[in-house]
């Protein structure tokens, strides 16, 4: 119970060093910290905000997985596309989960920022070595305006915990194909995917690369709420409501991206974008025609937001 | 909002040619007013282009569907294929290069230059030759080849020679820009050793995949096998050209069967384009033209000069073998492409007979990715690409209308 009012909008750090390190957090910006739970009395004093953890605790949390791309070199694939490692799927399958992610050295801001993104409670147990690329993104997602919007979906998942289902939507989510998870059909969305149905057969869902595109292809690109060009290691999460939105930008890909052009379907006035290491991204190019906005953005890093006052 | 401007690359060179992803601001005055904000303020789609209509016309299989989306209008009278129609000068040097040592000769080249720009045009002089296609006024861009280094390239010499011929025009050295998508290469080329101060030299992709010196607003989408990225936009440059020289050489190509001017100037001026080779049976046979086609690339490519002096027969567009490494010693002159690539379409089957290896056009050639074996192949070829480009206008392709001048210089 403690824990899951510890958890909340931003990610925690689960912190397994001792006290001697509380320097090191606060020089980081990290001042609220989750530590085990037989090591809280040694932190009293500490200046560091901490509260414990027991292994009982973090063992019932759902796990997500080091976020990035793994490059698979040593499999033959009929696809180039990268292999992404995301969670985001995860999270919008269970809003109400709390996450632990165990990550090696390297993957801990894109895993606050990917967090953070899909508003998922998570714990981060992190290496010393990412104590200062995870401050400087904590201090970046943190201060960023908040926007409390609901994730916006093209396509329904009917999630029945049929085995497929969470790999089906892990390959939409890696195509930026923005659906939602709904116990029982929507009938405001294009689509409604139920794995074992007719339409979508068990035997298609087994090969999610192809079943995803199988949805891209009956929803149409046209009709696609949000497209990326330029990248293929970069996913979206898309939230709104009837005046605006907010897009989040994830690259996954470990180095930062030179040029993206983004389509959105809608008309939308010119906004701003903010982004880790880039602060004020210009939003170059920006242009409404046929009923969707698109604009340029010169670089990405590892996570960027862009917020968009619909037209009216 | 200004744009951000990226930082010039110094070229290891005597002289102070740059290697930049933005044309210098003195050079374009007036004209250089931020090519991205310009040309979404002009975004127009003029022409929107369906696989239906070409279905019978000899497209193998079913032609994908092409979006194309310009902001430019077509020439009322195109660079490609230009005034010579069907028409190529081919120009043989057996001085042209020193075979033991791989080394071009220059003077060679220049004779070679003059003879084949003379008889194209039938003026007397290379200079009254040069000023059929290009006044002072002109910003011109020449697009290189670097994929075959180090040997099967645009070769400095030639590219020298044809800067030196704009300048006797009256072109200044810096409305003169060496241009190809991969900055990489044109760093690992450093044809500045061999040009005149002010030259510009732009690589469009600092960093393998960027599209940010690409044209927003000039692009093709097609969805060829499902990848999530359908567009291939125009590096932004060109549209600073008023005319651009397309310097190609005489190559294999594993899936479009070779690579010559069409080629070169297609994929070579977009993004994103490697993704219509990713399986077996490729989408080059209609790629290649649908590209070539694009406004301005089409209107403002006015000349196609094939740097012959070296060849692949196998293993293109690289040579990374010096045994596929030929030496046709020859240059193609005209400006119709599809008729030059016809050609030399024939001088690599030829050679490829020779050295009896399968052809271009067996479509049973065994799968195989070892690339030092010419009788196994990753793709299926597609020469038919040239034949398909003539369906779009921007040549002849059918050998018994072709008019070949051959000269031996």
């Amino acid at each position: 119970m403690m824990l899951a009012l510890l958890l909340a909008a931003l990610p925690m750090i689960f912190w397994d060093q001792g006290p001697e390190t509380a320097a090191a957090l606060k020089q980081n910006g990290i001042e609220q910290v989750l530590v085990p739970a037989e090591r809280l009395p040694a932190w009293k004093g500490s200046g560091i905000s901490v509260r414990g953890i027991t292994p009982a605790e973090w063992s019932a949390l759902e796990e997500a997985s080091a976020p990035g791309v793994d490059r698979q070199v040593q499999v033959a694939s009929a696809t180039r596309s990268p292999y992404l490692i995301a969670n985001g799927w995860r999270f919008i399958r269970n809003r109400s989960g709390k996450y632990r992610y165990a990550l090696p050295a390297g993957k801990a801001p894109l895993a606050v920022a990917e967090a953070f993104a899909y508003a998922a409670s998570a714990i981060l147990q992190l290496e010393a070595a990412d104590l200062e690329s995870a401050g400087k993104m904590l201090a970046f997602v943190r201060a960023l305006t908040p926007a409390d919007l609901p994730g916006l979906a093209d396509i329904a998942v009917i999630d029945d915990q049929h085995p497929l289902v969470g790999e089906v939507m892990n390959l939409l989510a890696r195509r930026n194909l923005l659906f939602t998870a709904v116990p029982t059909p929507n009938p405001r969305l294009p689509i409604n995917i139920r794995i074992g149905s007719k339409e979508y057969t068990e035997e298609e869902a087994a090969n999610p690369s192809d079943f995803a595109l199988k949805i891209r292809r009956q929803l149409t690109d046209d009709r696609r709420s949000v497209r990326i060009y330029g990248s293929e290691t970069v996913l979206c999460r898309l939230t709104g409501d009837e005046t605006r939105i907010r897009l989040h930008l994830l690259n996954y890909r470990g180095g930062k991206v030179d040029g993206l052009r983004i389509r959105l379907r809608g008309a939308f006035r010119k906004g701003q974008a903010r982004g880790d290491q880039i602060r004020e991204i210009p939003l170059d190019n920006f242009g409404v025609s046929d009923g969707s906005t698109e604009f340029s953005i010169p670089a990405l890093n590892m996570y960027a937001i862009v917020d968009l006052q619909r037209e009216k | 909002m200004p744009q951000e401007r990226s930082p010039k690359i110094r070229a290891n060179s005597r002289h102070s040619t740059s290697l930049h992803l933005h044309w210098n601001k003195d050079i374009l005055n007036d004209h250089d007013v931020g090519i991205r904000e310009r040309t979404v303020v002009k975004r127009r789609t003029f022409l929107q282009i369906s696989s239906a209509a070409l279905i019978g016309i000899g497209n193998r299989g079913s032609e994908p569907a092409y979006r194309v989306v310009s902001a430019y209008k077509t020439s009322p009278q195109p660079g490609m294929p230009g005034p010579f129609p069907g028409q190529v000068v081919s120009v043989c040097s057996a001085k042209c290069i020193d075979e033991a040592k791989d080394e071009v000769n220059p003077a060679a080249v220049r004779d070679m230059m003059d003879a084949g720009m003379r008889q194209l045009t039938g003026e007397s002089s290379a200079l009254q030759a040069w000023k059929r296609f290009i006044v002072p006024t002109d910003i011109v861009g020449i697009k290189v080849n670097c994929v075959g280094k180090p040997k099967v390239v645009s070769s400095p010499e030639v590219v020298a020679e044809i800067v030196r011929n704009l300048v006797e025009v009256g072109v200044k050295p810096n409305q003169v820009c060496i241009f190809d998508r991969f900055a990489e290469r044109l760093i690992e080329m450093n044809y500045g050793l061999h040009l005149p101060k002010g030259v510009q030299i732009h690589g469009a992709e600092a960093s393998r995949g960027s599209i940010r010196y690409y044209d927003p607003a000039t692009y093709v989408e097609v969805d060829f096998f499902g990848e999530d990225d359908t567009r291939s936009e125009m590096i932004a440059m060109i549209s600073k050209f008023t005319k651009i020289i397309n310097v190609p050489n005489m190559k294999d190509h594993g899936a479009a069967g070779v690579t010559g001017c069409l080629k070169n100037i297609a994929y070579g001026s977009f993004s994103n384009m490697d993704r219509s080779h990713r399986f077996r049976k490729t989408h080059t046979y209609s790629f290649v033209g649908r590209l070539a086609a694009v406004e301005p690339v089409r209107s403002r490519t006015v000349l196609q000069i094939m740097d012959g002096l070296r060849g692949v027969w196998h293993g293109g567009p690289f040579a990374l073998n010096p045994r596929f490494v030929f030496y046709p010693k020859q240059m193609m002159f005209g400006t119709d492409p599809v008729a030059i690539d016809r050609l030399m379409l024939g001088i690599i089957e030829a050679k490829r007979k020779t050295e009896g290896v399968v052809s271009l056009w067996d479509r049973t050639v065994p799968e195989g990715r070892d690339r030092n074996d010419p009788n196994v192949s990753v793709y299926i070829r597609e020469p038919g690409h040239i034949d398909f480009a003539s369906t779009l206008g921007l040549g002849v392709s059918d050998l018994a209308t072709i008019k070949l001048k051959e000269i031996e210089a």
